[in-house]
């Protein structure tokens, strides 16, 4: 408490002066009620998370002047029109957490410069048509996590000035033809978990500025071709929903969508023309779609950076897939049974292409010709037999490359210097063992045989067999065992400090660059191959 | 496959003793095949703050974080994806209290690709790390590899 | 404004569910926010009924957290809408610009474009 602050300043409250105002706290002070003496020259008062299970009529009627009430996280069940009486400044009213049942119809509150409505984590299974005739200036309201079963239209109607509504986490069925109409400056909807099942196809008419639209977590058994009246969606969400279609031209009322999450849907069929003309989506993620058949037709949707089409029945892809996505970054396609690949070539922006478990049998030069972004390439779980000498020629920033069970027997080393990470396990032909020199950077290597491996561990300084445990523990004291046998340097040293502070920093840099080679040479699997030949 | 395991020697300076404080040495496991010399302010992270929906919380300078693991919170994502998030976030290197959570080091023991150094700690070692992040005592950490003494059991 | 509400500190808080001495909060009770909180090198987890001034509450079925608002709002109602804008900012239908669109002007007390 401080200067005349201190004098105005309601016990137990704690008050701060804002100029000649004052900011009044009592939060969480055990108050079964409004506290008397509040001064008129209070424009913040927090009230929040007390014992206030009622609000006298005309409680506040002097703070004329203040600007922010909380009265969260009390046990109120009812307020009456006449308790906010002589608020005309309010602008912020916050009454989340509280057990409001009802709200008032006979007398709504009279609060003519509300802007923000909290009414949240309450009680309320219907809102009467007069709620919110005294609160016109209203932009946020809050009615997220209450029991209503019905989108309260009537009561929305008194909301001109509305730009941003949550009434997520209810139990709406159903959205009604013209449920919104007077709503014409709202920004932001959310109806996230809700039971959705059904909505007119005129639910969202009069929604001339709507942005963002959450319909997730609902029961949607359709696509919302109702959106198609909303020209200003950048942001759309219907994933965690039953829809199984997606039909053609879906979006073609809403050329300006950045972003759509739809997965965890069952959807089947997507219509070829559904993604077309959106030159703001930057990203497109269709996963288990089994009924595609053929590549989307993405003309006019030229910003897209992150496209995802897994578990499909895609064959083919179009040869000018790049002309259409020159901006692509990720291209997801794998579990689909693509045989050929088109040129990558002008998918100049790519980073991560992901192939896994196609149909692919051979890489052309031209394939991922001049990708120098490319970081990521996943091609395992395929049939590639060829892989063209120059394929990865211009690959300077691949780092990983996953060729895992194909049928090759030699890969191109030419431009992978830089990789971290090669996976070759399950390519039964292959045999070589390629040189550390090849792959200075290298970390993680998957062999198809672990002799493959000795070239990056010291084989030959092994002790004999009898000296290697079978049952390799793994307590400390066998980790001096195991790191003096991979860095021969210490082997046959006599004790010499000098000698030892060098020694240290050459075995610490040495385990900075350790390679993890699998399958690891061992007793069973030695590396020196038997009688000359490894597969005898 | 068996991968070395290596121990981890953690010098911790209260910046308020600096330069000439003593450092309090303690020690750790390394994990995610990552083992290497890390150095930064200490900087403690809320299990909750590595999951996918946390915010991008950008430190000026170089720190190290450290989490203490609780069981009883909900995993939102696995150890391995929580320590990349938090390297991902400018981590130097990650410490982990294990304490509370039996099962983290079985969880982190297979991962092999983690860029920067992940530490497990322990026992005393935890306790005294964490007893500073609780007085809020500002402190640099030094992360390197234990040197094991040359020929500890051999004739 | 007040910087934070419907909240205490430590463990003892009204919104906590399950909390440990070093990490503070590690669950809040139903239909409270969990919010992390830094203090210097600290970060602990605090329970209450609205996100601090900065950030914004998101409820879901499972869990209720507060998520940082865009850096030029000082309050919002979720990561692209704001409510209120840092100084030097001027809010227009959730959006906060440094001018405003054409046939507007800005006012610094609401910090706001006005007609």
């Amino acid at each position: 408490r401080q200067g005349t602050a201190a004098t105005m300043c309601p016990s137990p409250c704690h008050c701060e002066e804002d100029g000649i105002f004052i900011m009044v706290d009592c939060s969480e002070m055990g108050l079964s009620s409004v506290p008397a003496n509040l001064s008129p020259l209070t424009t913040y008062l927090d009230l929040s998370m007390n014992n206030i299970s009622e609000i006298q009529p005309r409680a506040f009627h002097r703070l004329h002047l203040l600007s922010e009430l909380r009265i969260s996280g009390n046990q109120l069940r009812y307020i009456s029109g006449l308790a906010f009486q002589g608020l005309h400044n309010l602008k912020v009213l916050m009454l989340q957490n509280n057990q409001l049942e009802r709200l008032p119809d006979d007398a709504p509150w009279d609060l003519p410069n509300l802007l923000s409505l909290r009414l949240d984590a309450n009680l309320l299974s219907v809102v009467p048509a007069e709620a919110f005739r005294g609160v016109r200036s209203l932009r946020h309201l809050w009615l997220d996590d209450n029991s209503l079963t019905e989108i309260p239209v009537m009561a929305l109607d008194s909301l001109p000035s509305l730009q941003a509504m949550t009434l997520a986490l209810n139990r709406i069925t159903h959205i009604p033809d013209y449920a919104f109409t007077n709503l014409s400056a709202l920004v932001v909807l959310h109806l996230h978990n809700n039971h959705i099942r059904s909505m007119g196809s005129r639910c969202f008419e009069g929604l001339n500025s709507l942005e963002t639209l959450d319909l997730n977590y609902n029961d949607l058994q359709e696509f919302p071709v109702a959106i198609r009246t909303l020209s200003k969606l950048q942001e759309l969400g219907f994933h965690n929903n039953n829809i199984k279609a997606i039909p053609e031209r879906a979006f073609v009322g809403n050329p300006q969508l950045q972003t759509i999450h739809f997965y965890e849907n069952p959807i089947q069929f997507v219509g070829k023309s559904a993604f077309q003309f959106l030159p703001k989506l930057h990203t497109l993620s269709l996963n288990g779609a089994t009924q595609i058949r053929e590549f989307p037709d993405l003309k006019g949707t030229t910003s897209l950076e992150i496209l995802t089409l897994t578990r499909a029945g895609l064959s083919a892809l179009p040869l000018d897939l790049c002309e259409q996505l020159p901006r692509l970054r990720v291209l997801e396609l794998s579990y689909n049974q693509i045989e050929d690949l088109p040129s990558f070539y002008h998918c100049s922006a790519l980073q991560e292409i992901g192939l896994q478990h196609n149909q692919i049998r051979r890489i052309e030069s031209s394939t991922f010709q001049q990708l120098a972004s490319l970081r990521a390439l996943d091609l395992s779980w395929n049939m590639i037999e060829s892989i063209h000498p120059d394929a990865f020629a211009s690959l300077h920033s691949l780092v990983k490359l996953d060729l895992t069970e194909n049928r090759l027997s030699s890969i191109p080393v030419v431009g992978l210097s830089a990789l971290t990470h090669l996976k070759l396990r399950g390519n039964t032909e292959l045999y070589e063992a390629f040189s550390p020199d090849n792959f200075p950077h290298m970390r993680v290597i998957e062999m198809p045989y672990a002799y493959q491996c000795c070239v990056y561990g010291s084989c030959d300084s092994y002790k004999p067999a009898g000296q290697w445990d079978s049952e390799q523990s793994s307590t400390n004291e066998d980790l001096h065992k195991r790191t003096v046998a991979m860095y021969p340097i210490h082997t046959d040293t006599h004790y010499d400090p000098d000698l030892e502070e060098f020694q240290l920093e050459i075995e610490e840099s040495k385990l900075q660059a350790s390679v993890q080679c699998t399958p690891t040479p061992g007793p069973f699997r030695p590396c020196d191959s038997l009688l000359g030949s490894w597969l005898v | 496959s068996e991968r070395p395991v290596l121990r981890a020697i953690i010098k911790v300076t209260l910046l308020k003793h600096e330069p000439t404080g003593k450092p309090l040495t303690l020690e750790g496991v390394f994990v995610g095949g990552s083992a290497g010399k890390a150095e930064g302010k200490l900087m403690q992270y809320h299990p909750l703050s590595l999951c996918n929906t946390s915010e991008d919380e950008r430190q000026e300078s170089d720190f190290i974080t450290i989490v203490k693991l609780e069981h009883r919170v909900h995993h939102c994502l696995p150890l391995p994806d929580k320590a990349r998030m938090a390297l991902d976030k400018g981590a130097q290197a990650v410490i982990f209290d294990i304490r509370n959570d039996a099962s983290a080091a079985a969880e982190l023991q297979e991962v092999d690709s983690l860029p920067r150094p992940v530490v497990l700690v322990e026992d005393n070692n935890a306790k005294e790390l964490m007893d500073l992040v609780n007085k809020n005592e500002e402190a640099k950490v030094v992360i390197e590899i234990k040197m094991e003494p040359k020929w500890p059991h051999y004739d | 404004h007040k910087p934070i509400s419907g909240v205490s500190s430590g463990c003892q808080q009204g919104g906590c569910l399950t909390c440990s001495d070093y990490n503070g909060c590690l669950s809040c009770k139903p239909r409270f926010f969990m919010h992390l909180e830094r203090i210097g090198m600290k970060q602990i987890g605090v329970c209450m009924t609205s996100c601090p001034p900065g950030f914004y509450g998101t409820r879901s079925p499972e869990r209720n957290t507060c998520t940082k608002c865009r850096s030029e709002c000082d309050s919002c109602f979720n990561k692209n809408f704001c409510t209120h804008c840092r100084a030097g900012f001027y809010l227009h239908l959730g959006k906060c610009q440094e001018n405003c669109p054409e046939g507007m002007v800005r006012s610094d007390a609401q910090r706001e474009c006005i007609l």
